[in-house]
């Protein structure tokens, strides 16, 4: 498996909000997502880096939506995640779990 | 918030991203800003928290873009050619100057020349370079002028100082406005 497929920490916990929010992935509901299920404050900047950067590799397709009056007139712009994308979680995930396995006798959990 | 405030923060994050993307980014903070009203939070800490910890990121994200060192390199280069314009018209024109008076004010029309046009090349380049070239003219020519004898009149060094950056932006809104023709 080539390298640049292992997805960082937060290029993850990015991807399963989106796929969690599903038709409503835009910005603003990606932020809330991470924040309510990590507790770990991240501003609206490092989410959209992160996903022009997965954009970027093809994991992630962006399109905008219409323009609304409580957003000052401005679209949304909706994400979603492509094959490669799925992929690229997948072994992500999956070298984790396999890092992880096995470790359960010496792996102090809090 | 006063709309002032969202004005000044709303113009900084549009300099830092694509003009779609900016646009989804400013909507996301208006969008959540009305819902953290209703909260408990201070909403203008948590708006300012937010964009402090976002002009890092997308500076850097911008960074990597390449857009930024694109007009950092396309103004400096530039401004370095703005020079080299204003030295051979001077050496060039040196000759024909009979007192101080005619020195300056082809010292000055040669500097604002070279800037205009250099403003021009720069901007159609790219926008941000030809902004870039403008402060770039305007703090040389201040410290310049701060380390310089004193010889020079104060009408010339005014107008250094408020012809330069100027002749840079018309230089850059000469191009914009050919570009629009072209279109």
């Amino acid at each position: 498996m080539p390298r640049g497929d292992l997805l960082g920490s937060l290029e993850q916990i990015v991807m399963l909000a989106v796929m969690r929010l599903g038709a409503d992935a835009y910005g603003m509901t990606v932020r809330r997502e991470i924040e309510e299920r990590t507790g770990r404050e991240i501003s609206i900047g490092a989410v959209y880096a992160t996903l022009e950067r997965l954009e970027a590799k093809g994991y992630v397709s962006s399109f905008t939506g219409e323009p609304t009056a409580e957003r000052g007139g401005r679209a949304k712009r909706h994400f979603e995640i492509e094959a490669a994308g799925h992929r690229a979680l997948n072994a992500s995930q999956n070298a984790l779990k396999n890092m992880s396995e096995g470790l359960s006798r010496r792996w102090k959990r809090a | 918030m006063s709309l002032s405030t969202l004005a000044v923060s709303q113009w900084i994050l549009a300099r830092l991203m694509p003009p779609a993307q900016a646009e989804a980014l400013i909507g996301d903070l208006l969008e959540e800003l009305r819902l953290q009203a209703g909260s408990h939070v201070s909403v203008a800490g948590w708006y300012w928290r937010q964009l402090a910890s976002s002009v890092p990121v997308l500076l850097w994200a911008s960074m990597r873009r390449g857009a930024w060192l694109v007009s950092v390199v396309t103004a400096v280069a530039s401004y370095i050619a703005a020079v080299l314009i204003v030295l051979v018209l001077q050496s060039a024109l040196w000759p024909m100057t009979t007192s101080s008076f005619a020195h300056d004010v082809i010292m000055l029309l040669s500097f604002v020349a070279a800037v205009a046009a250099c403003g021009y090349v720069a901007a159609s380049i790219r926008l941000g370079a030809a902004r870039l070239l403008a402060f770039l003219v305007f703090a040389t020519t201040c410290a310049m002028l701060a380390n310089s004898t004193g010889r020079a009149p104060l009408w010339y060094e005014g107008s250094l100082l408020v012809l330069g950056p100027l002749a840079t932006i018309a230089g850059a809104a000469l191009s914009g406005r050919l570009r629009r023709v072209r279109l």
